[in-house]
């Protein structure tokens, strides 16, 4: 058999299909897949965003530069759109075939409420314009143009695809954040946004009956909610749940109702509130939300989402519970001013 | 993304009175409830009195928008989706059955095990490559005590877990008589006791099932009862309404490994009667009357303790159909230990209850049910009613059902009541046929 000319990469969707196809020297996985018109998620193309996380799970490949944590290159993880290949290998993504086929959409969206919900953050209630539409899967985040510039910022979206076309964000106000100030200062009911999205490879595996591990620091909560509220309205056997929330302070913490209605409405849920720093208030935790995981089930399933810190620290001690590196699936989130 | 101008959707706001007992936050307790207008899904539901489904009979029924044919073979009854996978036309219209496992379709003979659902062949057409590699859901199904239970569920609800039947009915004496004692009356018969008899009728109500299962345990509603024929022949004379006096008049039954609901201390000093009403000038000259208890579980079944006579106990369902019609059903239930006690039974409940009780004084709650119907057909009844401190059943109910229900029934899709103004719907009202529970056969 002749050698072919150029390595070749083979993709597996976890719904069991495959696509095959050659690299060129120097060209970067994503973009022979692209070429190939292979339905593989991605958005930003300079490893920052990492929806084009995949594992490598045959050969060798290199990757350079890019938003992973050396804990997940070090289990396979690699982002495509910076990675390079110079002999055969294969890698797995963790959606279906069928994902990465719902391209992202324009959308123009009414403000129906801003609401200010602890020191530091700010719910943002949308509801999108007479015939808009904007599909997504529970986790997925939409990008926002801030009003009056060309600057964008992504959001996890907070409610389920059912809410639809309601959809709410959850903000952390940065100290002279364009669309912070905007938030602040500018937004009024009735505005018009314009959103593009769905984005993003960190979704819920929908009816996974297996145990589920939720781990959100500040507004990494938002992906949380929109899975959780999907899990409840799905009927059938619910998995359950431990969500560990956790915020810098008290003044910082939110959502305690709302969480509180989600306990009561899924028997199966048990939520953990905690704080690093001051008094903590009733209910609530001192430390960080991987501290409040004192014991977990090892076939459980992991979503996370947060700072890079909070993600490495959640990643370790759940493999310490011996939860298997490719059930923990995360969202790191970068602030941009 | 549109070009033209964004334009905003039509859309209402509600805004709840911090002053009505279901406030803006108790009101997204229940929100879950507020969505189940086809139904909880994923429960046992009764679908027919043994008597209505003889020997090889077959029929289609309707319950939480899913179209389910039942058929009575010599290993018992079976039940299987009844909308064919090909075109969908409904198998019970027009029974053909070539042997006793299967059922197949008139229309283009798609032939189905009755067991596991499988398509098992096509009659003209049996080498088709579809052959044995499809198939219809089929629905647990349960006999007791003359009465059909069908686990009505999604259809990718796993056997494995589907729960006992004893876990979609009431809680069971005297076992239960420890935790709520009833002093006054012997314990409750349930169906499932040894020698239990069932008596019953059940009808279409055109009503949401919520409202007409609110109304069968709402303390405040008696007054539309004082006049029925059977409280006169008896003698008894009901109090003006009954009022709750603290939060614990009502308990909450939530085992992990039993039925989910609640129980309402009725007739202790947790509710009070009220026997005047000073701005009318009304008063009730001397309560004499019967004791009872109302508690419901889930899916929503009605127990009346004591109720119409000792050691009787009424069971009632509010089975939905669709989201505006609901399959009523009232049964009886006394321990029968020989055929004399079986035969006085059947006879009191010809000549007496079901005429007084099950007919008379229920009518009432049915034209009650109705009455509510259009305020809260559209959803305003949900967002705009104003309830009060009597409606703490109602309101710990639909507290407990948003939590316990095992899944909210999708709106009924390419089914009967679906489409309200079909043409079919249409001409058969006009022939004098309602929208209703059972299949309307093919005549040839």
């Amino acid at each position: 058999m002749a050698e072919s000319p150029h390595p070749s990469v083979r993709l597996s969707f976890s719904d069991g299909s495959k696509v095959g196809f050659p690299v060129e020297p120097g060209e970067t996985v994503l973009d022979a897949a692209l070429k190939a018109g292979a339905p593989v998620l991605y958005q930003c193309r300079s490893g920052a965003c990492s929806t084009c996380v995949a594992r490598l799970v045959e050969g060798r490949a290199e990757m350079q530069g890019g938003a992973l944590l050396q804990s997940e290159v070090a289990e396979g993880q690699r982002l495509l759109c910076r990675t390079t290949v110079s002999d055969d290998c294969g890698f797995s993504l963790g959606y279906d075939s069928a994902a990465g086929s719902g391209k992202p959409r324009k959308a123009f969206a009414f403000v129906d409420a801003v609401v200010r919900i602890a020191d530091n953050a700010v719910r943002l209630v949308l509801e999108l314009a007479e015939g808009e539409t904007l599909p997504f899967e529970p986790g997925q985040y939409v990008q926002v143009t801030v009003p009056g510039t060309e600057q964008k910022r992504s959001y996890s979206i907070a409610s389920p695809p059912s809410a639809l076309p309601r959809i709410e964000l959850l903000i952390r106000l940065l100290p002279g954040g364009l669309m912070s100030a905007w938030l602040t200062d500018a937004a009024r009911r009735d505005d018009v946004l314009e959103i593009e999205g769905a984005f993003g490879s960190f979704f819920l595996a929908e009816k996974d009956p297996r145990p589920h591990v939720m781990v959100a620091g500040g507004t990494g909560l938002a992906p949380m909610m929109a899975m959780i509220d999907t899990i409840r309205e799905q009927p059938g056997r619910k998995p359950p749940i431990l969500l560990s929330f956790g915020c810098a302070s008290e003044g910082g913490l939110f959502y305690r109702e709302e969480i509180g209605l989600r306990e009561f409405w899924l028997p199966g849920l048990d939520a953990r509130i905690s704080i690093e720093h001051g008094q903590p208030g009733e209910g609530v935790r001192m430390g960080n939300p991987v501290d409040a995981l004192d014991a977990v089930d090892p076939a459980s399933v992991a979503y996370l989402c947060g700072p890079a810190g909070l993600i490495e620290a959640a990643r370790s001690r759940l493999e310490s519970f011996g939860v298997s590196p490719e059930n923990i699936h995360s969202e790191q989130f970068v602030a941009s001013e | 993304m549109t070009e033209k101008t964004p334009v905003r959707r039509a859309s209402r706001i509600n805004v709840a009175s911090q002053r009505r007992k279901n406030d803006e936050r108790t009101q997204s307790q229940y929100q879950p409830y507020k969505d189940a207008a086809w139904g909880f899904i994923n429960h046992w539901y009764p679908a027919l009195f043994s008597e209505e489904l003889p020997d090889d009979g077959v029929e289609g029924i309707q319950i939480c928008g899913v179209q389910i044919l039942l058929r009575r073979t010599k290993s018992g009854v079976k039940a299987i989706k009844d909308q064919c996978l090909h075109r969908g036309v409904r198998l019970s219209a027009k029974p053909t059955c070539f042997n006793e496992r299967t059922i197949s379709c008139w229309y283009h003979g798609f032939t189905f095990d009755l067991d596991d659902g499988k398509l098992t062949t096509i009659v003209g057409n049996p080498e088709d490559p579809l052959i044995g590699t499809t198939g219809l859901t089929t629905y647990p199904v349960q006999e007791v005590a003359g009465m059909i239970f069908v686990f009505v569920r999604e259809d990718d609800f796993p056997d494995e877990d589907v729960p006992p039947l004893a876990h979609d009915l009431p809680v069971r004496f005297p076992e239960s008589s420890e935790r709520f004692p009833h002093p006054l009356w012997p314990a409750a018969p349930s169906l499932l006791d040894e020698g239990a008899v069932c008596l019953g009728i059940h009808r279409t109500g055109e009503a949401d099932w919520r409202i007409a299962c609110e109304n069968g345990f709402d303390n405040a509603h008696i007054l539309v009862h004082k006049d029925a024929a059977y409280i006169h022949v008896q003698n008894w004379i009901l109090p003006l309404g009954l009022r709750p006096m603290g939060d614990d008049c009502i308990a909450a039954i939530e085992d992990e490994n039993g039925p989910k609901g609640l129980m309402q201390w009725l007739f202790t000093d947790k509710w009070e009667p009220i026997v005047e009403n000073k701005e009318l000038g009304i008063t009730i000259p001397g309560l004499k009357g019967h004791f009872y208890r109302t508690s419901v579980v889930l899916p929503g079944v009605l127990m009346v303790e004591n109720w119409p006579d000792e050691h009787v106990c009424q069971l009632e369902w509010y089975v939905p159909i669709t989201d505006d019609t609901y399959e009523y059903w009232e049964v009886l239930v006394r321990v029968c230990r020989t055929d004399e006690e079986r035969e006085a039974f059947r006879y009191r409940f010809e000549r007496v209850y079901k005429p007084l009780c099950l007919e008379g004084f229920n009518d009432a709650d049915l034209y009650a049910r109705e009455a509510m119907q259009e305020f809260y057909a559209d959803g305003t009844g949900w967002d705009d009613e104003q309830l009060v401190a009597t409606d703490i059943s109602s309101i710990t109910w639909r507290k407990l059902a948003s939590r316990y229900n095992r899944g909210i029934a999708k709106a009924g899709r390419g089914v009967e009541g679906a489409t309200k103004t079909s043409s079919i719907r249409m001409r058969r009202l006009a022939q004098g046929t309602k929208p209703g529970y059972f299949v309307e056969k093919i005549k040839d």
